[in-house]
């Protein structure tokens, strides 16, 4: 009995001793110091590998930090930015957008439009032209067919597809080549080149698929494409760990100058920033403003690419819901006024944003000509609110009309830099004789929908706050129209601002059905500028993507619509 | 003690059946998973109306709680929508070992929990271990050596740990052995992941990420086992029985660690006992800081997208757990005392 219990100790004690001597013997120093990436097929969890021989040279392995992990790596199936994003390295965009968000031809020879013949004259059918070189990883040609299937499978019933738009616009789709596809939508559709193909889908691999199984939702291409037509291939995604992608030897265009993308998911802010001045990623995204300068201290650069997004204060104009005061334009005009936002900018931001003068800033061609915003000039707000008969008549440092105070309620969600602007714009508006109480919400709650009685869908606040812009790349704002506002009868409406202007309206509608893209300009101008003289919103600043590159990276660009257009060209100093 | 263990077997059915009802009602309060489907804007109404058709969620509860339970491939759903139910199910349910299927990503639950639990297993059983050994050490050390200087110094430090927030250890831990050792020029931990792309996924890349991660669970945890074993230790040295074996002669060593630290497991045992399950549901902060893949975070991703399948699965699986491994401390507790029994 003795022994076995000294034998059983002797054991533990072997335990111990291994365990210190695995941790002892783990490595460490730098990542050049360990060996060379076993093959793919070993990789899997939890089987773990012995070292290999050490390279003879070292790859360009370019490190992406991910704060969420993808679901899918196929266009149809999600609404996730990163899912978006990661797919561009593997697949392509009929169009794709560059770093100035302007759209320039990828697997077509141009751009359809009104004077190349592409679109017809009433505007319901579209005419694409493919490039005849382009093809699949596995050397099968991309033609029209694809373009086709990809259809067929956003609108298949069978398919659990995230959205089915814009697809389901379209009436029919013919190919009366392999190189040339009709497509003929049953009405003239505007926003038809900011989101028709965002990516494409393989026919010659996921047909056959879809004809033996009615769907393609279990076709395992969906969650491991290794057949695409971008610069990488893809290899492997473990999941909540790491995805990779090596350069595709076989792509039809300009090979890829790094040898890898290893893409890690990161969930955690703080430990992405860590990570980043450890050198253990080149490439990080939407870090906390406050970290900035301390990854710009530790030699990281960062880049900042507009992206449709901006913070916007959104005033509720609807005379059964709002301040009183908040009905006439001028008050509006005075709000704006009061308020700081290049200092809000500059002191909270970093100066790393700008304040947008327009919805459609990120979209310079809607924007057109430029808005400029309202001044800071807490004395021109003064007299505003002094001519629309706000006054402060009892000293108590509040304006009031006819016995109501000009006290308004501002809500937004939780987040740090929301709420130090909102104590910013309590402190700028209480020196004009405004009184602003301020409210922060959790996300969850505040944008819960109206059926659920959630806040801001059923218009509770005099003014709301979030991030927010056009269908970017499209302009189209949709959700401002009168049928948007959400009643008992429609509790899904989207219009959470509940204003109703005719003049809007209208101008909204026509714009949906303008499929030539300069007359459709010339009416999102009409909107921008009513917008800017009615002071419906204030913007406070940018919500841009931000990223963070090693300075080893080169030729980086990135594009707020199609980010990683250009990453065949990216490279790095070893 | 075969019989014994039935019976508390049978015992666990009820019990679970009662759990999973419990979370299964407390899930459909989490959120919608269908409206955003993880992207910045809010679903349309008509992919909307789709997508909870399509997966099953515009059934009564009752309806889904049956289909997750029991399976749905005895009766026909209505997929397209035309009101028309046409399509027999696919899902057995989780009686005949069917999770279910991800929200998120269309994968079987199974699949979904499978790929991240050895992870986890790697990293929690790594730190159990350390924590065990490491608290059995300290503990019969500083019993055996009441309020000495070093008894003192070791309460203070635990004591240090213990009353530290983990994702501060974690974090300050990331920042002092990677960021300022590699800017010193020391030899580096490294930050986050499992291993290094250059270096590939190996035994020695793993272990080496693994050193911050399991250093950060076991300061947290080390002090709570350590006091448990120097309390319970301190009270079986003052037994009869120990000072008749030091009495007889016995050398310490045997005194110590067969007569005194067998009896005095019986309380760690049930603290272990207890923590053992929850190894599997992994340690939520600290795979999140050090971006490890185990089930800690994918309970996280999971429930942050509402994936009420996957979230059921992992919370089963731990409640399975949980009675499981109470059946087996009541095992250990007869082996470790002959005075205990269950059989009448």
């Amino acid at each position: 009995m003795l022994r076995m219990h000294k034998n059983l100790y002797g054991l533990l004690c072997l335990v111990v001793i291994a365990s210190m001597l695995l941790v002892a013997c783990g490595g460490g120093g730098t990542p050049t110091e360990m060996p060379p990436e076993p093959p793919a097929a070993e990789t899997q969890p939890p089987a773990l590998e012995t070292q290999p021989p050490a390279p003879p040279t070292e790859k360009k392995i370019a490190t992406f930090i991910y704060t969420q992990e993808f679901d899918y790596l196929a266009p149809l199936y999600t609404g996730m930015w990163f899912a978006w994003t990661t797919w561009q390295m593997n697949n392509h965009w009929a169009w794709e957008f560059d770093e100035n968000n302007e759209p320039f031809p990828r697997l077509v020879t141009e751009i359809p439009s009104t004077t190349n013949g592409g679109i017809s004259e009433d505007g319901t059918v579209i005419t694409m032209h493919l490039r005849d070189d382009i093809k699949w990883s596995d050397d099968t040609p991309v033609t029209a067919d694809d373009f086709i299937f990809t259809w067929e499978m956003a609108v298949s019933p069978n398919n659990i597809v995230y959205t089915t738009y814009p697809y389901d616009n379209i009436a029919s789709i013919e190919a009366p080549d392999p190189q040339t596809v009709v497509i003929t939508f049953s009405q003239p559709f505007a926003p038809w080149l900011a989101s028709l193909w965002h990516g494409i889908l393989p026919a010659h691999i996921l047909r056959p698929i879809y004809e033996a199984e009615g769907t393609i939702d279990n076709a395992d291409w969906l969650r491991n494409p290794t057949v695409g037509c971008g610069p990488f291939n893809f290899v492997e995604w473990e999941s909540g760990s790491f995805a990779r992608f090596v350069r595709n030897e076989n792509y039809w265009g300009t090979p890829a100058k790094l040898d890898e993308i290893f893409i890690r998911f990161v969930p955690d802010d703080a430990s992405q920033v860590q990570a980043l001045k450890a050198g253990d990623a080149d490439i990080g995204y939407w870090p906390p403003y406050a970290d900035i300068p301390g990854l710009e201290e530790a030699g990281l650069n960062i880049m900042v690419e507009p992206n449709g997004y901006s913070e916007w204060m959104f005033f509720m104009v609807n005379e059964e819901k709002s301040h009183p005061a908040l009905l006439d334009v001028n008050v509006r005009k005075a709000i704006a006024m009061a308020i700081d936002r290049e200092g809000i900018n500059r002191d909270l931001l970093l100066d790393l944003t700008k304040v947008p003068a327009s919805f459609w800033d990120a979209l310079p061609f809607y924007n057109d000509p430029p808005l400029v915003n309202y001044p800071y000039d807490p004395e021109g707000a003064k007299a505003l609110l002094d001519n629309a008969g706000w006054v402060d008549t009892n000293g108590d440092g509040v304006r009031e009309k006819d016995g109501v105070d000009l006290e308004i309620d501002h809500a937004t969600t939780v987040k740090e830099q929301r709420q130090d602007a909102q104590a910013v714009m309590q402190q700028q508006l209480a020196e004009v004789g405004i009184k602003l109480n301020v409210q922060a919400v959790d996300d969850t709650l505040y944008f819960a929908s109206y059926a659920e009685n959630g806040p801001a869908a059923r218009g509770e606040f005099d003014i709301q706050e979030w991030s927010d812009g056009p269908l970017f790349p499209d302009p189209d704002i949709y959700y401002w129209l009168c049928d948007q506002i959400p009643t008992d009868e429609n509790p899904t409406g989207e219009n959470w601002f509940y204003i109703c202007d005719p003049e809007l309206d209208s101008l909204i509608q026509l714009q949906s059905t303008q499929v030539d893209v300069v007359e459709r300009q010339k009416t999102i101008s009409q909107i921008n500028q009513l917008f800017y003289d009615k002071v419906y919103i204030i913007g406070l600043w940018q919500d841009p993507d931000i990223y963070v590159v090693s300075s080893h990276m080169k030729n980086l660009k990135f594009s707020g619509v199609t980010m990683f257009f250009n990453i065949a060209e990216w490279d790095m100093e070893q | 003690m075969g019989r014994y263990i039935i019976k508390r077997l049978l015992q666990g059915i009820p019990l679970l059946f009662f759990i999973s009802l419990i979370l299964f009602l407390l899930m459909l309060n989490v959120g919608d998973p269908v409206a955003t489907m993880g992207g910045r804007r809010v679903t349309r109404r008509a992919d909307y109306e789709r997508l909870r058709r399509q997966l099953g969620l515009d059934q009564p509860v009752y309806l889904q709680y049956a289909y997750w339970l029991l399976g749905n491939d005895w009766t026909k759903i209505d997929l397209d929508g035309d009101g028309v139910a046409e399509t027999t199910g696919t899902r057995r349910g989780v009686l005949r070992g069917d999770l279910g299927i991800s929200l998120l990503n269309r994968k079987p639950v199974i699949e979904v929990i499978g790929e991240r639990l050895p992870n986890t297993l790697i990293l929690m059983v790594a730190s159990e271990l350390v924590i065990v050994i490491g608290a059995l050490l300290v503990g019969v050390f500083s019993a055996l050596r009441q309020y000495s200087i070093m008894d003192n110094l070791i309460t203070a430090i635990l004591f240090i740990g213990y009353s530290m927030p983990i994702f501060f250890v974690a974090l300050i831990s990331m920042f002092i052995f990677a960021v300022l050792f590699k800017r010193w020029g020391l030899p580096y931990l490294p930050t986050v992941g499992m291993f290094d792309p250059q270096a590939g996924k190996t035994t020695a890349q793993v272990l080496w990420h693994m050193v911050l991660p399991v250093l950060s669970i076991s300061i947290i945890s080390f002090a709570a086992y350590s006091r448990y074993i120097r309390s319970t230790m301190l009270e079986v040295m003052g037994q009869d029985y120990i000072r008749t074996a030091k009495s007889k002669g016995l050398p310490r060593s045997e005194v110590v660690f067969i007569h005194a630290l067998k009896n005095a497991s019986l309380p760690i045992v049930t603290v272990i006992g207890l923590d053992l399950p929850l190894l599997l549901g992994g340690a939520v902060v600290t795979e999140r800081i050090f971006a490890w893949p185990g089930m800690g975070r994918l309970f996280l991703d999971h429930v942050d997208r509402v994936d009420m399948p996957v979230i059921m699965g992992i919370l089963m699986l731990v409640s399975l757990a949980v009675v499981v491994f109470q059946i087996l401390t009541d095992i250990v507790y007869a082996w470790l005392d002959p005075r205990i029994r269950y059989e009448k």
